[in-house]
């Protein structure tokens, strides 16, 4: 299933199109960069800083039914891990495959790992034997 | 400098409706996001919000 990475800032596509032809590390970028000068988007995800117009670093996974996924926000000093989002991102995709019998532990990385089958009653304090079992 | 930073937007539930526009590096050119685009191309969208431009990510 396809996705896209939309990243988002304060700034405006202007600004956007120079940093990404200035900066070496942003050379052989795919990604489209949005631009949400008033911040209207920013606030309707939460990430807006009214006191000085920046947003704070929040990722967000919407599925291909417009419904939100997942969320992860952080303070300015904290850079995001894109192998985390990848396994989030996997583990949705693999989820919904699925059909919601199966759910992906904190472990999971990607198709293959153990998960847990059809959570239920009988799990319940029998999270570890579940694990250990096949 | 403490932030309340609470999205009104819920896990599981539908996102509203949103257009951006959008600076593309693969064409050279500006763009539009659109969810509604990305719904009807039945797509995943990965947000990803920063502080500011000419600085780290």
């Amino acid at each position: 299933m396809g996705a896209d990475i939309i990243t988002v800032s304060t700034d405006t596509q202007f600004t956007h199109l120079a940093w990404q032809r200035s900066e070496k590390e942003l050379a052989n970028v795919k990604y489209s960069m949005a631009a949400d000068p008033t911040g209207a988007v920013s606030r309707m995800f939460g990430v807006y800083n009214e006191e000085n117009g920046l947003d704070l670093r929040g990722t967000f996974l919407i599925s291909p039914e417009g419904k939100l996924m997942g969320m992860e926000m952080n303070f300015y000093n904290l850079g995001r891990n894109i192998d985390e989002l990848m396994r989030k991102f996997k583990a949705n995709i693999y989820m919904m495959k699925k059909g919601g019998n199966e759910v992906c532990p904190s472990k999971w990385k990607d198709e293959g790992d153990k998960t847990l089958v059809n959570p239920g009653a009988k799990m319940v304090g029998r999270v570890h034997e579940a694990l250990q079992g096949s | 400098m403490a932030e309340t930073m609470t999205t009104g937007l819920k896990l599981g539930q539908r996102v509203p409706d949103f257009e951006l526009v959008t600076y593309e590096p693969s064409k050279g050119d500006f763009g539009k996001f659109s969810l509604k685009d990305q719904i009807a191309s039945k797509r995943w969208t990965i947000l990803f919000f920063y502080p500011a431009d000419f600085t780290f990510v």
